[in-house]
């Protein structure tokens, strides 16, 4: 009886330790629902949702080349330089389509530079994202330089961002289906599992016959585009595109959404749809701190000390 | 009055959640006594050492040490009461020296915390020289043999005070003249009246060495003996159970075939690498198991690593089916008919974190897959036959591989390559670390591919596998090939002796 007692109790434990995330989520949600009743209502649940877009798609892109046990510290000039290139193809009069995928080849660009230096080069993940950060940054600001540039005018754009299809703002259908395309690649491709086979033992791998470098250099492209594609959904959204969006920070919002998802910052265990929950952790966490007008100096902080009380609950569970 | 032992361990009960790891397991080690503690991987072995360590901490039971009950769970504790424990894998800062590695961590400091560098050198020395252990002090342990690195590990465990010594099969990577010098430091202690528990799966050493043998099974003791009332045969049945013994005995009787078919799969011509191995011409048949023995050191793996591709000799030809090849990846090498079976299976072979099925799958994905997409329950079914057709313990193909024991994570490992039915089977160490059951399927797995008609290479440094398993034995000293025997004509005195020629 009292051993059974015992395995039940270490079974519910285990259980909660695996949904703390879920768990977490709807605890905070009651809690900003006591102090501010508007944060429940419909508007507001979409507004987050919406807001969570830019980083879920960053974060989701990215997991996999957190799964390899690398990182991709890029993804802020990646998004910036994106909105501007798309807005200089606009300005040309270019077909929609030309301009998304001009937009998206700056993400594919610097994925295939990061991805070659760590992937062929050898170098660490860290410094040459880092690295890349800056080079990026300093590109988008010799293409759009201080100033804003405003889009006008163009409807078909600016739908992606600020549009609404069936009483939802359209970009949230980009980011299901952004998610959904990488929960698919993750579970049901080769390619899912041999991301989780280099994070797990990249040696292995390269001695099963498989080509590492190539899909090493693969998910920093994945990754990049993931960043691109947040780029043209933001410059829609605010009609706006500026060489300093995405500052400083972004990347730490997208690496804490997919480390909170339990994905293993040192490689191989990982999960697209757990890094989804972990988005949508911050996404309540900030917008429930904006509707309690907690001001932003303490927004950081508390923002920070939770990851660290999240991570470190998620450790001890795990 | 009876002696007081230097460590008993009484009633160890470990459970992990419903699992029980150990059952009231009782262990006692005298003052100069070197106990050798033996099982099955997952027999319970290193729950038993983990709790002695501190490392864990029992669900019941007692440790006392010199007669005291000690805290458990609690490895701090355990070191000052001198307790220590060497590990299967060197724990070691390769580029410090001997002497900064004995002391690392706890340098004898002066007053403001500055090392003091003479008092460290005089107690090192007084310590080398108490246990009759022959090394340089200022060596850089980096550049020293294994067997050298072992003997550091000992003497950072006696700077300890320790009185107790764990050594977790310390010979698992030493060549066979190593051994015997790792025997001699070990006599040396318990002349000193240091106690010894020894974990090995190689039986010779324990009837070498040991003076007393516990033997563990399914979490329980189910044996005590002095060594010399005990043997090999009564061991072997105590440590597998009857059945397993049984098979076993079968395996290491069978015919062997050298030359197999009298087709050459393989043949290597003066391949080279500078300054790595020199001139190594051989042939490999189809339907035999040829072995490459030597040395550690004597550069086998480097030389099978290039008849993979996963690196590369400077010159020479290698030919597979008559063709000339060179591959300038394992991929290359795979598309012609060859698998490889790594040396360490956790570093190089597994990925420990991944289930059983996909490590199984991990060399065939284009098997599973349908344009894009990948069909997991191809993958689960492939396992399934697999794992049935090897036995694999568990037969649950959605476990973590890192769960399994040694035996059984390398039956996945040689599972991965079988399911691409490889023309050419090499395999670089194929039972270190696995125990005597296990290593008698792996050796029945290999004599079916071979009679399957694969072509078999292995490397190995354990004698009494390279006479159970090879039809013909090459020898490798120092980057050459020296000799090629029928392992019917030869008599294995012959080849410890050239193993040993042109070495210090």
């Amino acid at each position: 009886m009292s051993a059974s007692g015992v395995v039940t109790l270490s079974l519910i434990r285990r259980q909660i330790a695996s949904n703390a995330l879920p768990i977490a989520i709807l605890a905070i949600v009651l809690v900003f629902t006591m102090a501010q009743p508007a944060f429940i209502s419909p508007d507001n649940l979409i507004g987050i949702v919406r807001q969570a877009a830019l980083i879920g798609i960053m974060a989701t892109c990215t997991t996999f080349v957190i799964m390899t046990g690398g990182v991709d510290l890029s993804v802020g000039p990646v998004l910036a330089a994106s909105g501007l290139v798309s807005y200089y193809c606009l300005e040309a009069n270019l077909p929609l389509i030309l301009v998304i995928l001009a937009g998206l080849s700056v993400g594919v660009l610097v994925g295939l530079a990061n991805g070659a230096a760590i992937a062929i080069l050898q170098l660490p993940p860290i410094i040459v994202t880092l690295a890349m950060l800056s080079v990026v940054r300093g590109s988008a600001l010799m293409l759009g330089g201080p100033e804003q540039h405003l889009i006008r005018d163009k409807p078909e754009y600016t739908f992606i961002g600020a549009g609404n299809l069936f009483g939802l703002p359209f970009s949230i259908y980009v980011f299901a289906l952004v998610a959904l395309v990488m929960i698919f690649i993750q579970r049901r491709t080769p390619l899912g599992l041999l991301v989780a086979a280099i994070g797990d033992n990249e040696r292995a791998a390269y001695l099963s016959g498989h080509c590492t470098r190539a899909t090493k250099t693969l998910v920093y492209v994945i990754s990049g585009l993931g960043a691109a594609l947040a780029g043209i959904i933001q410059s829609s959204q605010v009609h706006t595109a500026l060489a300093t969006y995405g500052p400083f920070g972004t990347e730490l919002d997208v690496i804490a959404a997919v480390v909170l998802g339990g994905t293993s910052i040192t490689g191989g265990n990982g999960s697209v749809a757990r890094t989804l929950l972990g988005v949508f952790f911050l996404g309540v966490v900030n917008d429930g701190m904006n509707i309690l007008n907690v001001s932003i100096d303490i927004q950081l902080i508390a923002k920070g000390a939770i990851i660290i009380v999240a991570l470190a609950l998620a450790a001890r569970g795990g | 009055m009876a002696e007081t032992p230097l460590i008993r361990g009484i009633g160890l009960t470990k459970a992990y959640g419903n699992l029980v790891a150990l059952r009231d397991a009782d262990l006692t080690v005298m003052r100069g006594e070197v106990r050798a503690l033996i099982g099955s991987n997952g027999a319970g072995k290193s729950t038993l050492i983990k709790i002695l360590t501190g490392a864990a901490a029992p669900t019941a039971g007692v440790v006392e040490i010199a007669g005291e009950t000690a805290p458990l769970g609690d490895p701090k504790e355990m070191i000052r009461r001198g307790i220590a424990c060497i590990y299967q894998h060197p724990n070691l800062t390769p580029a410090m020296s001997v002497l900064d590695n004995i002391f690392l961590g706890r340098q004898p400091t002066r007053r403001f915390g500055f090392v003091d560098r003479g008092r460290h050198r005089r107690e090192a020395l007084a310590l080398v020289e108490r246990h009759g252990i022959d090394i340089d002090v200022d060596a850089t342990v980096g550049g020293l043999p294994t067997v050298k690195q072992k003997e550091v590990e000992i003497l950072k465990a006696l700077a300890l005070d320790a009185r107790v010594i764990l050594m977790d099969e310390p010979t698992g990577w030493l060549a066979a003249s190593e051994v015997v010098k790792l025997h001699a430091t070990i006599r040396a202690m318990k002349a000193r009246g240091v106690g010894i528990v020894y974990i090995s799966h190689v039986l010779d050493e324990i009837f070498a060495v040991c003076d007393t043998v516990t033997i563990i099974r399914d979490g329980r003791v189910v044996a005590e003996s002095a060594v010399a009332d005990i043997d090999r045969l009564q061991v072997v049945h105590l440590m597998v159970g009857e059945k397993l013994a049984r098979e076993s005995a079968q395996a290491m009787h069978h015919k062997r075939n050298p030359r197999g078919s009298g087709e050459i799969r393989l043949s290597a011509r003066n391949l080279t690498k500078h300054g790595v191995f020199k001139d190594v011409s051989f042939d490999l048949y189809a339907g035999e198991v040829f072995c490459i023995t030597g040395l550690i050191g004597s550069k086998r793996t480097e030389l099978v690593r290039t008849l993979f591709g996963s690196d590369h000799f400077d010159s020479g030809v290698l030919e597979v089916d008559g063709q000339p090849s060179t591959f300038a990846n394992p991929s290359r090498a795979m598309a012609r008919g060859i698998g490889f079976v790594p040396e360490d299976r956790r570093r190089e072979g597994l990925m420990l974190d991944m289930t059983v099925n996909e490590n199984l799958a991990m060399a065939t994905l284009d098997r599973f897959q349908y344009g894009l997409l990948m069909s997991r329950s191809r993958m689960g079914q492939a396992g399934r036959r697999m794992i049935s057709s090897l036995s694999i313990q568990p037969p649950d193909g959605a476990r973590t591989v890192n769960l399994l024991s040694g035996g059984n994570q390398q039956k996945v490992l040689v599972g991965k390559w079988l399911n691409r039915a490889p023309r050419i089977l090499i395999l670089d160490e194929p039972t270190v670390g696995v125990d005597v059951g296990a290593k008698a399927e792996i050796y029945t797995i290999l004599r079916r591919e071979r009679d399957g008609g694969a072509a078999v290479l292995v490397v190995s440094s354990d004698l009494e596998e390279v006479m159970t398993v090879a039809d013909r034995i090459g020898i490798m000293v120092s980057g050459r090939l020296v000799a090629i025997h029928d392992a019917d004509a030869v008599h294995m005195n012959e080849v410890v002796r050239e193993i040993g020629m042109g070495t210090g």
